[in-house]
């Protein structure tokens, strides 16, 4: 089902939380919010589950306006973060408890079915009769996904869905609700605060900071061509790296410390003397390109497959460079490795990507 | 570092109990006194025995009043730091003889030239030479029984003994408090009574209201709950008398609600006592808000417990508020539902100042309850005889009942389910 936000406001207190906030998810797609906390995100989803209401604005599952409708009328699914399973009731009961209320009346045969068939699905059939206390971290996590989705409903909202899982499986988890949601063919809306989880379990990602949309579209699109500093700043990990300076004229790009940087070729143009930033991410030093950075390497992270060195390249200014693993640096070590100016991405003095 | 507890818990948590326990196996009241008794025989005693088969003879004998003048009884006197010219009258004018009656022996004695002046004094004096066994006091057994001796000599031992026995005035062990509970016909009466005042005040304030209020008020605006709470909070902070008297402004004829009855054409009169169903009725209610309140604020504690998501889960899942309260609020309210019901079962089995000071028990005896009659029995009635030893035969059956009743409540609750760990962390 097709999910749209029409210039949606809310306000806690009188406070703007957000402010006009538009978009669109396409029926079947998979939306993530990615965002610090704080950002607004959760809120937009509770808002979208019928759960905080809308202080302006209009939510439209497909053609039907959901704004005014109470959540128990919206037929959406949320896993939330701390699961909110049931204590008292069994795995079973707690995945039949959306079909069991309501003002449907359904036979218990029509429920178990229904259940054992989630179940199936989520490859938890073996946990049905047990008590939410008695279930791992990950199972809990699973039950509360079929419990979503058992009413096979029009959107399934996931809220930090693997926030409280350890490292092993949130990667499992990570490739199991995307394949349930591919499988189902559900709408669904991520929020994190996991650049990774967002970028690897959804076909589009929306940025937020403060409330606002920032960025929308593809992962690669976000990470490639972000629209400021904020998108890229957060977006990578190892994070960008930022040199402030000005242009210098032909197309090159000097800092007070004493570093100079050719600029990529579509910024040869830019006016001399104009303060800009530079964002290098660590995949774009010391991997090839045609210009290159001398300095000396304060500090090396081998990280199995790949390494890591910060390289000062100038007093204070400190390059990050990954680097597919090598033992042949060591830090004081002084090293010149190339930069690709091609993928380097400039930002004018209000953050906004030139 | 345990010591200090368990001497606290000893002296104020088992001794109360023990000390009620041994008292109910006695017939202490206000007539044996709490101390050592003494011995004596009245005529009462003698009727009291006389029914029991004591033969006719013997209790005539005992009841006769003896004066003999001897050596043994001259030298009491003298003990005893009587006048010197008087007491040597009495050896020397009437030492030999033998009266029947009080009367005789002080007329003799007063005759005599050193006789004191006080008719006190001479009475005083006669006692001394008396050898009747009967309305004197005897501080042991021993010297009842050497009485008994001289004032019966043919009186067989096992009569002998029979008398001894009844004539102590402390208090005895016995099971008499029991077997009289067991029978008398009032005890079933007021177990009722008892039984329907803590069912019918628990179910209905002070479980049954709390449960409703707190649930609305946890649907209401965060600020309202503060205000009711408080509100709620008014009957347990007033002073009971005050709050006693309250009542009788609002139920007494003339007062509030008769008032207000007669306005309307209801029929109106003091409820309070004027008739047995608003007198329980009255009872009830002035209780249960006194009740209300724990509940109300305990149930609110609990219910602040369950975390926002469930709730939120169940309303997104498409449960109504109903189905939100009776399937995800309710079932996870079973351990404070079970502590108020407990607690509160024990406060009603145990309260009657609420009662005494307003029905009183009445109309007739038709609200009285175990405690207040256990507090009237033991500690206030009017015949002035505060019989100790049943009243604390009546607490004892409280504290039995009450400690029965927190067993098959946990047993109801399945209590041990619920304080068993969740075998994951999360």
């Amino acid at each position: 089902m097709r999910l749209h936000l029409d210039n949606f406001t809310k306000r806690f207190d009188g406070n703007p939380v957000i402010e006009g906030m538009n978009f669109v998810v396409e029926d079947g797609e998979m939306l993530a919010l990615l965002g610090p906390s704080g950002c607004g995100k959760s809120t937009t989803l509770f808002a979208i589950a019928g759960i905080y209401r809308a202080d302006g604005g209009r939510i439209l599952f497909g053609d039907r306006d959901v704004t005014n409708l109470p959540s128990q009328r919206r037929n959406v699914g949320v896993v939330f973060q701390n699961y909110a399973l049931y204590p008292h009731m069994s795995v079973e009961e707690n995945i039949g408890f959306p079909l069991t209320v309501g003002r449907i009346r359904r036979d218990k045969a029509e429920v178990a079915r229904a259940v054992r068939e989630i179940a199936e699905l989520i490859h938890i059939e073996e946990l049905l009769a047990r008590k939410p206390a008695q279930l791992s971290g990950g199972q809990q996590q699973r039950v509360a996904l079929a419990r979503a989705l058992v009413r096979r409903p029009g959107i399934l909202l996931l809220d930090e869905p693997l926030a409280n899982l350890d490292a092993r499986l949130r990667l499992e988890m990570r490739s199991e609700i995307r394949r349930i949601q591919l499988e189902t063919g559900i709408t669904a809306i991520l929020v994190t605060h996991d650049q990774v989880e967002a970028m690897s379990m959804c076909d589009r990602v929306a940025i937020m900071e403060r409330g606002r949309i920032l960025q929308i579209g593809p992962p690669t699109e976000l990470y490639r061509a972000p629209v400021n500093r904020f998108v890229a700043g957060f977006l990578g990990n190892p994070p960008i790296v930022f040199l402030e300076g000005r242009t210098a004229g032909q197309g090159s790009f000097a800092m007070d410390q004493g570093l100079h940087l050719p600029l990529p070729p579509r910024l040869r143009g830019l006016p001399a003397d104009r303060p800009i930033s530079l964002g290098i991410r660590p995949e774009h030093f010391g991997t090839g390109g045609t210009a290159q950075a001398t300095g000396r390497v304060t500090f090396v992270e081998p990280q199995g497959r790949e390494t890591l060195f910060d390289i000062e390249t100038a007093p204070g200014v400190i390059l990050r460079s990954v680097q597919p693993a090598r033992e042949d640096v060591g830090v004081g070590d002084i090293v010149t490795w190339p930069i690709d100016v091609d993928n380097l991405l400039a930002f004018d003095a209000e953050g906004t990507r030139l | 570092m345990l010591s200090p507890a368990l001497i606290l818990l000893a002296c104020f948590y088992f001794a109360p109990v023990a000390l009620t326990t041994a008292f109910a196996f006695t017939d202490m009241s206000t007539a044996t006194g709490i101390g050592t008794g003494a011995y004596v025989i009245t005529p009462n005693t003698l009727r009291g025995l006389q029914d029991e088969g004591l033969p006719e003879d013997v209790a005539a004998q005992v009841m006769a009043e003896t004066y003999i003048v001897d050596r043994a009884g001259l030298d009491a006197a003298v003990a005893a730091g009587m006048d010197e010219g008087f007491v040597a009258d009495i050896s020397a004018r009437l030492t030999g003889r033998a009266y029947d009656s009080a009367r005789d022996f002080i007329r003799a004695l007063r005759e005599l030239p050193n006789a004191p002046r006080s008719p006190r004094a001479i009475t005083a004096a006669a006692e001394i030479f008396g050898r009747s066994a009967l309305n004197r006091r005897f501080e042991t057994r021993e010297e009842l029984a050497e009485a008994l001796a001289i004032a019966t000599p043919e009186g067989a031992i096992e009569t002998r003994e029979q008398l001894l026995d009844a004539s102590y005035t402390g208090a005895v062990f016995t099971t008499e408090n029991f077997r009289r509970l067991a029978t008398q016909r009032e005890t079933g009466r007021v177990l009722l009574n008892t039984l329907f005042y803590v069912s019918a005040t628990l179910a209905i304030f002070n479980v049954g209201l709390a449960l409703f209020l707190a649930i609305t008020l946890f649907y209401l605006p965060k600020g309202l709950m503060g205000v009711f709470g408080t509100l709620w909070l008014l009957p347990r902070i007033t002073p009971l008398v005050l709050y006693a008297i309250l009542w009788k402004w609002f139920t007494w004829e003339g007062g509030f609600l008769p008032i207000l009855a007669e306005q309307v054409g209801l029929p109106s009169f003091n409820y309070m006592k004027g008739s047995v169903v608003t007198a329980w009725i009255t009872m009830i209610s002035l209780n249960g808000f006194i009740g209300a309140s724990f509940g109300l604020i305990l149930f609110s504690g609990a219910l602040r417990t369950i975390p926002m998501q469930q709730l939120w889960a169940s309303e997104v899942d498409g449960a109504t508020r109903w189905q939100q309260v009776r399937r995800i609020i309710l079932p996870q309210m079973r351990w404070p539902i079970l502590f108020v019901t407990t607690y509160q079962t024990m406060s009603l089995l145990a309260s009657y100042a609420e009662i005494w000071l307003t029905t009183n028990g009445g109309p007739g005896r038709t609200t009285t309850v175990w405690a207040l009659e256990a507090f009237r029995t033991a500690l206030f009635n009017y015949s002035g005889n505060l019989e100790y030893g049943l009243g604390s035969a009546m607490a004892l059956m409280l504290v039995i009942v009450g400690f029965a009743l927190s067993l098959v409540y946990l047993r109801l609750f399945r209590f041990d389910e619920l304080v068993t760990r969740p075998r994951i962390e999360f």
